[in-house]
């Protein structure tokens, strides 16, 4: 033991050593490194699964640190449902209560953290495709085509809400700065996520909700479409068409059901979540509660007045099972954790609404079926095409309206927008779906005279890169106007 | 010793040349470099010129602009007809509807730029309000057809019927007659008019200098005596709102926004749409008016305004 000394000042060096890396040198957000080496099928499915993982995120219950915790998409309704004119937060206190009034900073903790889960998503991808030849053979174009429809989810987000970003399809160390953060314009990545879902859409199966399937790819594909700046009305309308005629979705007779029964015959792609379990919750039911405050932050999502309107206009049986007023706020209930009862005085909650179970909805046949009429609307004003407004239709008898004295005779788009909104409200459509329409500023700039969010202007409908990877990039990363 | 001592002497003189040469080739390296100030750094980012535009809520040819310019901090807008600006977000008002093209030029503090040029189209893209007419079906009664007030007149707008087209207010055929409104010699205006005279009234808001179409079906009886200037139902459409049905006239009938006249008499039961067009005024409070000139029994239903297209 004569060397203990020397023993334990190389542990103390090489802990510095260790330190120091990790501190002057952090991995950027939208890097991994090869961190694990697949080495059978059951390897590489497994790497399948961590991507869900990644989609899913982190509780912030269970891991608190505002720091590079990949919430995943729980996050989301504040990045997107919150920077439209449907919600907004109950106090102005912390980085929560800026996205609402448009004044995201790029330094924003929840906007980095899902910047980074988006990439984390997209590098867990890659690194299965680079091992995808473990795999045996006969599930390779399986594997392929899931991660490829996973990558593809991430970057659709990511377009959309950050505009021309990194676009990295392959495994990349962590000093490929050119890989790392070069900004390719959004086009391009469009071209890659179209590319990434065609190939889903061709290898992947029906059957499974809580993971990608072939009309999950199908529903994917034709929003994209919908979207580009060049839109394919006629790719999309195909592919909502195909969903329809697989037969394997309707609407459930009742709304609510929707929400309550997981997996049901509405739901085409969900993200799980498992009431109780630590590793397997999500956060955002608690969070979307302000008069009995349930969350360990809450007071989000709250409802709009000009979304009260909406629903009292058009939201027939939905307006009920959408949102309560609490007395004090309006709240949305759409999601609220298992064994809550709101009927009572005080409303209880369940056993344990910080780790609600909830499934987040990604893709339901409700939505498809709005888009097929958006896809025949083909962005013009109005359509007095029968198969468009039967699908609108579909939708709002649902809602209790009738079939024929409700049936307008010509489908407009503000129409179909509005539905859409309270259909979907609270499921992180709206914005997207002002961006889709082409009405984002003329909306968005309305609804923030209205609310006094003088912060508004049009370039804060990107949000900004964040500040961290710019800092990393070494002047590679440039910032988004306005910020 | 004294070998040795040439020796490092020597191998000293060899360092120190090398130092020398070695110092002296650094020097000459970092000289090469075109640095104009110390430790500055060529910027490799450059300008790009971009933006968004929206036309003013109010007024469409208004078009406001959103420069969405990267590394840039000057900006040069150029609308076209001499007309510039150097402001981040301008607004500009442009002449009408159409296609115009617009020049941005953004500039760094070093002297680059980027110029980007879009073509803004100025459209009227608004949607018109539709104004819902109510009871416009007459199946109740007079309800939603009087004036508040009528000096030297009365209120009451028209004698209530059975006698109404057979179409219900959407189009369906019925195989029924439907409510309806009537007048007669004795309620008739114009040429007839008295205390007695009946106007029906219904004030709107409809979407200011818009388009519109007033719709209407009415019927005169085809077996009897004419008025003078032939039996007809008058609809049209007041400039404004009026609690007195006096004032209402007089500004109907010194400048209605529209004056329909028809006289197309084919019988009780037998009815004629009429889809007239009209411009609303810059308040969009209009407001309708029907009246008849008629010998004989003549009847109104199913009155609509809508946005023409």
């Amino acid at each position: 033991m004569k060397y203990i000394q020397y023993i334990l000042l190389a542990g103390i060096l090489s802990s510095f050593l260790a330190c120091e890396d990790e501190f002057l040198n952090p991995l950027p957000d939208s890097a991994i490194v090869v961190d694990a080496f697949f080495q059978s099928d059951d390897d590489v499915l497994a790497g399948i699964i961590g991507v869900y993982d990644a989609i899913q995120g982190v509780n912030e219950n269970t891991n608190t640190s505002l720091i590079s915790s990949n919430r995943g998409i729980q996050f989301e309704y504040m990045l997107s449902e919150m920077r439209s004119d449907n919600t907004r937060t109950a106090t102005l206190e912390g980085t929560k209560a800026d996205f609402h009034r448009y004044r995201v900073d790029p330094d924003n903790v929840q906007s980095e953290d899902y910047y980074q889960s988006m990439y984390d998503i997209i590098f867990r991808a890659n690194n299965i495709l680079n091992f995808i030849n473990v795999a045996d053979e006969s599930n390779q174009s399986l594997y392929a085509a899931e991660a490829k429809f996973l990558r593809a989810f991430a970057y659709f987000k990511l377009v959309r809400l950050f505009g021309d970003v990194p676009l990295v399809t392959r495994v990349v160390g962590a000093q490929e700065n050119e890989d790392l953060f070069t900004r390719v314009p959004a086009e391009q990545i469009y071209d890659q996520i179209v590319a990434d879902l065609e190939e889903a859409v061709d290898n992947l199966e029906a059957g499974s909700k809580s993971r990608a399937s072939k009309a999950a790819a199908q529903g994917l594909l034709a929003k994209v479409f919908l979207t580009r700046e060049s839109p394919n009305y006629s790719g999309a309308q195909q592919l909502c068409e195909a969903i329809v005629n697989s037969g394997a979705f309707s609407l459930q007779e009742n709304f609510r059901d929707v929400f309550y029964e997981e997996l049901n015959d509405e739901i085409i792609f969900a993200v799980q979540y498992e009431l109780g379990n630590t590793l397997e919750s999500q956060s955002f039911s608690s969070e979307f509660t302000a008069t009995f405050r349930q969350g360990r932050e809450d007071g989000h999502n709250m409802v709009n007045d000009n979304l009260i309107a909406e629903f009292d206009a058009i939201g027939g049986n939905r307006t009920a099972e959408s949102y309560w007023f609490t007395g004090t706020w309006y709240e949305v209930t759409k999601f609220l954790p298992e064994g809550s009862d709101i009927t009572t005085t005080p409303p209880t909650y369940g056993p344990s609404p910080r780790d609600a179970g909830n499934d987040w909805i990604v893709l339901r046949y409700a939505d498809v079926l709005l888009m097929h009429a958006e896809a025949i609307l083909a962005g013009g004003t109005e359509t007095a095409s029968s198969a468009a407004i039967d699908s609108y239709m579909a939708v709002r008898e649902r809602a209790g309206f009738d079939s024929i004295a409700d049936r307008p005779a010509l489908l407009t788009k503000d129409a179909l927008l509005a539905e859409r909104r309270v259909e979907l409200a609270f499921e992180n459509h709206r914005f997207y779906d002002l961006l889709r329409f082409g009405v984002a500023d003329a909306v968005l700039g309305a609804h923030a005279a209205e609310m006094g969010y003088s912060s508004y202007s049009a370039r804060k409908l990107l949000l900004p890169i964040p500040a961290r990877e710019i800092n990393l990039s070494g002047g590679l990363l440039n910032q988004n106007p306005g910020y | 010793m004294n070998n040795r001592f040439n020796f490092i002497r020597s191998t000293g003189q060899l360092l120190l040349c090398s130092a020398l040469v070695l110092l002296l080739h650094s020097c000459h390296d970092s000289f090469d470099f075109e640095l104009p100030e110390a430790n500055s750094k060529l910027d490799t980012v450059l300008p790009s010129a971009d933006f968004s535009y929206i036309s003013n809520a109010d007024d469409f040819t208004l078009v406001e602009f959103t420069n969405l310019s990267f590394e840039s901090t000057q900006y040069q807008w150029d609308f076209g007809g001499g007309n510039t600006s150097t402001e981040v977000d301008p607004s500009f008002k442009f002449s009408g509807e159409g296609t115009f093209p617009v020049t941005l030029t953004a500039t760094d503090a070093n002297g680059a730029s980027d110029q980007v040029m879009i073509e803004v189209v100025v459209e009227n893209i608004f949607v018109a309000i539709t104004p819902s007419i109510v009871n416009g079906d007459f199946e109740d009664g007079q309800n939603d057809w009087k004036f508040s007030s009528f000096t030297d007149g009365t209120t009451s707008p028209f004698n209530s019927s059975s006698d109404g087209s057979w179409l219900d207010y959407d189009g369906a055929d019925t195989g029924a007659k439907t409510g309806g409104a009537k007048w007669t010699m004795s309620t008739s205006a114009e040429d007839y008019v008295s205390s007695n005279t009946r106007y029906a009234y219904q004030a709107l808001v409809v979407s200011p200098n818009t388009e519109y179409v007033l719709e209407y079906e009415y019927a005169i009886k085809n077996d009897g005596t004419q008025a003078p200037g032939d039996n007809r139902i008058v609809g049209g459409i007041i400039d404004g709102h009026f609690e007195d049905g006096k004032d209402a006239i007089v500004s109907f009938n010194a400048e209605p926004l529209l004056k329909f006249v028809g006289d197309m008499d084919l019988g009780k039961g037998v009815f004629t749409t009429v889809e007239a067009k009209f411009t609303s005024n810059a308040t969009g409070e209009v407001a309708i008016l029907i009246y008849g000139v008629t010998d004989v029994d003549a009847y109104v239903d199913n009155v609509k305004v809508y946005p023409a297209e």
